[in-house]
């Protein structure tokens, strides 16, 4: 029953980080290679401020929330979209932007090394967690926020994209953008707030689990990269609904194994994952997109 | 002039090395093929090579062999598993064969030396030796980018139906960049592990990936004229902007991201158009005038 | 074939040619070349990790030998007006950068001797190169298999196995039985501390493993584990991570209801536990130096450094210091500096030993042994362990 608690909180932190490079990639079609330094380049800043000052939990928060928004736009201004007008379709431009994304990446990467000297950094606040007990089993209130945030936000984002006009518009581009902007759907601003969004995600994503593993190290962004990939493909390219149900999927296959104590083959279990569902169900397991050869 | 050798003999092998990692990603993306199973291959030949030396005790050019075989083996299996992928999702699933290896290499026991790795397999190879063998590599890369066969393969990778239509076997042609993928990779691996005496799981993941990315997008992804530019700017960044010491990753990051916005065809193709804009600048010339004139 | 594809396969072919020509030209390089003598100034090429994951060790290193020259050259130790000189080379986390800078600073007629990476697998890569080129070197750091591997190579940091019993000597004394094992089986020293080193040292002194759980340096979240541990409720936890693992794993144990004794490594030290707060005190871990040490010559060097930085030394600035007193010493004790001198000179001081920062140091072949300290932190400061 404690091992169900740990995978929810897994999952819901696996959840936050991959639903912004899912709601991404998913729609307009990029695949962030600098989502993992957005999340850590936030929670980072946030360290930044709170190091002469302590500040409440929600004020962390929120920093790390407008920092990440404000990164993945600069990085749409400045790298995706000259890619995209440059390019003549959209395949010439997956790897450009993949590569551009990479390249971008290093930066904040480099920065916060620089910084820290690549020590661990985490937040000074007011806010300290305390461990609820009930039914005989555990768990710190960072926890409880961090699955009450994934549940509510992937569920949420997931009615978003299916119910809304501009869910639909979103969907829209995904599957065809020159008809969509026949249509009337105005890309730019979209494909801004879409980025936008996700690295709002991403900063939030970053100041949790900075909250719940007390520090992190300026590498930790790459290394939950291969993770959200594992998340995506499991749920289904396309589908928030999947994602949501991947990143837990995922979290409770990795405490699994973890439980049986073959700690050394838990990232296996990831890459693992991506191969077999790719072998078998290519789609995922909602999704919808074309993923095999005719 | 030997002093400059011998104190950067190393940047030089470095290069060649990188040069053919680049080109064991670049062979199949030539043949619109989207694998990164070539840094796999550098792993496996890398292991298979000192597993030979330190285990089996055998000499330098057999293990190499045997490291560059099994490789090749080992990829153009992989090659019949998921031909069926397009375009990212392939990617995604080679990616994940490459790091499924560090994980076996991590729990290989006695065999890989587990997650310290081996050391002591100091190979007898010169930078003679390595010339040599780039040379014959690029012998095949250039028949393959030679008119008839240049053709062939450019048709398979732009409009495989076309191929199909006028009696190229596709299939054929995408395992066969398969296996001469991880020949390379596995040959790459085999040699610049020789050289340096060790190995360990660490070194088998992404970062080679990007590596070998990089250098290709940097260089120019349609020849190998691109992966070899791509090398050589890579390995000897660091030494020639050496006085921008600390962030010299800054700057790494910084040349790629302009290179996959600015320069979609690479080094090469800026050089390319520039000898073609100065070859053709009497012909324009002419052209402009009658255009006036007429 | 094209005429163009043709004039590039030639260029290659003589390109090939040439290199070949030039590789037998060239032939092996630095004879040892053993003038005697001391030269008046004494060049040190310091080619470890400015920059990188661990770039705090390199950094580290440079800031202790630095105060370790300026020593050297006020008491004129090496003679009158001699002058030490030491050349940084970024080796920037990477293997092949270590070996490229290597050679780069062996290829350097003037450096005479060189501090070795402090990654292990920098160093295991460049080990062989070092004997090959015979030129001295002294790593710091590097602690694991492959680095010590000939005449040339020299270590002035001792690996971890080698100090790590005075921490089951200090568990025994405390009374615990039963012991649980949280280590990093992907990060080679400490897959060799977990898997062989303490379970040997612990059946030794009649104490059980009771559970032993593996992890990745990619595992970040330790809830799982922390609550198998609190339900196990050994005596003692061995907790053997990489800094930010330890800084979560300290946390989630306090969650868990973990509350006996933890014991960890010298990775805690230099304050990199310093952001797990109060969830830290009464760590305990065996470090090479810190500076509650009080024998004469670590308050020494922890008083001197302070004066020139203006702020407390960590374990890699003593290695670094110690590394370059040791190559004083060898210096003196052989009367030459050239290569082959200072390594004669340091297999003469190995075999002596000597005391330095890290205090008394006895060399096992051009391995360094030391007793180390055991240390405990509390409120954002080391002390020595009871």
């Amino acid at each position: 029953m404690q091992n169900l608690l740990n995978a929810a909180t897994l999952g819901s932190i696996y959840l936050l980080f991959a639903l912004g490079m899912a709601l991404v990639w998913g729609t307009i079609g990029i695949l962030n290679f600098a989502h993992g330094a957005t999340f850590m380049f936030s929670a980072f800043v946030g360290h930044l401020v709170t190091r002469d000052t302590e500040l409440p939990f929600v004020a962390v928060v929120l920093i790390a929330v407008l920092v990440g928004a404000a990164i993945a736009a600069l990085i749409q201004l400045l790298a995706f979209r000259p890619i995209l007008k440059r390019s003549k379709n959209q395949h010439a431009a997956e790897m450009r932007i993949l590569i551009g994304g990479i390249g971008v990446a290093a930066i904040p990467l480099a920065l916060a090394q620089h910084v820290t000297r690549s020590s661990p950094f985490g937040f000074r606040s007011s806010y300290d967690a305390e461990v609820i007990q009930f039914l005989g089993l555990r768990l710190t209130t960072t926890a409880a926020v961090v699955i009450v945030a994934g549940l509510a936000i992937g569920i949420g984002l997931t009615v978003w994209v299916r119910r809304s006009r501009q869910g639909l518009a979103l969907r829209a581009i995904g599957v065809d953008a020159e008809t969509a902007a026949g249509m009337g759907v105005n890309r730019t601003v979209l494909a801004f707030g879409t980025m936008a969004t996700a690295g709002a995600l991403a900063g939030l994503a970053g100041a949790l689990l900075t909250f719940q593993l007390g520090a992190i190290a300026p590498e930790t962004g790459d290394q939950l990269l291969i993770k959200a990939f594992a998340v995506i493909v499991l749920g289904g390219l396309g589908s928030m609904a999947g994602t949501v149900i991947g990143a837990y999927v995922l979290a409770g296959a990795e405490t699994l194994v973890l439980h049986l104590n073959y700690g050394t083959w838990v990232d296996a279990v990831s890459f693992g994952l991506i191969f077999l569902i790719l072998l078998a169900r290519p789609q995922g397991l909602f999704g919808r997109k074309e993923v095999r050869r005719t | 002039m030997s002093d400059w050798y011998s104190m950067n003999v190393v940047l030089i092998q470095t290069t060649l090395t990188t040069f053919l990692l680049a080109l064991s990603i670049q062979v199949p993306l030539r043949f619109g093929v989207f694998s990164f199973a070539g840094v796999g291959a550098f792993g496996i030949g890398g292991y298979t090579g000192v597993i030979a030396m330190v285990h089996l005790e055998w000499t330098t050019w057999p293990s190499v062999a045997l490291g560059t075989l099994l490789a090749g083996v080992v990829v153009f299996g992989l090659g019949l598993l998921v031909q069926r992928l397009n375009g990212l999702y392939m990617g995604m699933a080679t990616i994940a064969f490459t790091l499924i290896i560090s994980v076996v290499a991590v729990n290989g026991g006695d065999l890989t030396g587990g997650a310290g790795g081996l050391y002591g397999a100091l190979g007898d190879i010169y930078t003679g030796h390595i010339v040599a063998i780039a040379a014959v590599v690029v012998a095949v890369a250039v028949w393959t980018e030679a008119k008839g066969m240049g053709r062939r393969i450019d048709t398979v990778r732009d409009d495989p139906e076309l191929a199909g239509a006028i009696g190229i076997d596709v299939a054929k042609y995408r395992l066969a960049s398969f296996a001469i993928s991880g020949l390379i990779g596995g040959l790459a691996g085999a040699i610049t592990t020789l050289l340096r005496s060790t190995i360990t799981p660490a070194e088998v993941n992404f970062h080679l990936v990007i590596v070998a990315l990089t250098a290709i997008v940097v260089g120019g992804a349609r020849s190998w004229v691109g992966a070899l530019i791509g090398a050589v700017v890579f390995v000897w960044l660091p030494t020639v902007i050496s006085f921008v010491a600390e962030w010299e990753k800054v700057v790494y990051g910084l040349i790629v991201a302009v290179a996959a916005i600015y320069l979609p065809n690479g080094v090469l193709g800026v050089v390319k158009d520039v000898v073609h804009r100065v070859r053709t600048r009497d012909e324009r010339a002419r052209l402009a005038v009658l255009q006036e004139k007429g | 074939m094209g005429s163009a594809a043709r004039t590039r396969r030639t260029l290659l072919a003589g390109l090939a040619a040439c290199a070949v020509f030039a590789t037998a030209a060239c032939g092996s390089s630095a004879e040892g070349g053993s003038g005697g003598g001391i030269q008046s100034t004494i060049k040190i090429a310091q080619v470890q990790d400015q920059t990188g994951a661990i770039a705090y060790a390199g950094l580290g290193a440079s800031e202790g030998a630095e105060l370790a020259i300026e020593e050297i050259d006020e008491q004129g130790f090496l003679g009158p007006g001699v002058k030490v000189e030491l050349a940084k080379y970024d080796t920037a986390g990477e293997i092949e950068r270590a070996s490229s800078e290597m050679t780069k600073a062996m290829g350097d007629r003037d450096v005479d001797v060189i501090i070795g990476p402090a990654a292990t697998q920098q160093a295991a890569a460049v080990a062989p190169l070092v004997g090959r080129q015979k030129v001295p070197t002294v790593f710091t750091q590097a602690g694991g298999d492959g680095v010590v591997v000939n005449d040339y190579t020299f270590r002035a940091t001792p690996p971890m196995e080698s100090y790590y019993e005075q921490v089951l000597d200090h568990l025994k004394q405390k009374g615990a039985t039963n012991i649980s094992v949280l280590y990093n089986a992907t990060f080679p020293t400490f897959a060799l501390l977990g898997e062989d080193a303490v379970p040997e040292m612990a059946k030794a002194r009649g104490m059980n493993i009771v559970q032993s759980l593996p992890v990745q340096t990619t595992t970040q979240d330790f809830a799982g584990q922390s609550q198998q541990i609190a339900q196990k409720r050994p005596d003692a936890l061995v907790m053997l991570l990489i800094a930010p693992q330890s800084v979560t794993a300290l946390r989630q144990l306090k969650d868990a209801g973990y509350d006996n004794r933890i014991v960890a490594t010298s990775v805690q030290a230099a304050g990199n536990i310093a952001a797990a707060g109060a969830d830290a005190d009464g760590l305990v871990y065996p470090v090479p130096f810190s500076t509650a040490m009080d024998g004469e010559s670590s308050v020494a060097f922890t008083a001197a450094f302070r004066e020139k930085y203006r702020k407390d030394p960590t374990p890699y600035a003593a290695d670094g210091y110690d590394a370059m007193w040791f190559i004083a010493r060898a210096i003196k004790a052989s009367g030459d500096s050239s290569r082959e001198g200072i390594r004669q000179g340091l297999a003469t001081v190995a075999k002596e030993g000597f005391t330095g920062a890290m205090g008394k140091l006895t060399f096992e072949g051009n391995d360094a042994r030391i007793d180390g300290a055991l240390v405990q932190w509390r409120d954002g400061k080391e002390t020595l362990a009871q």
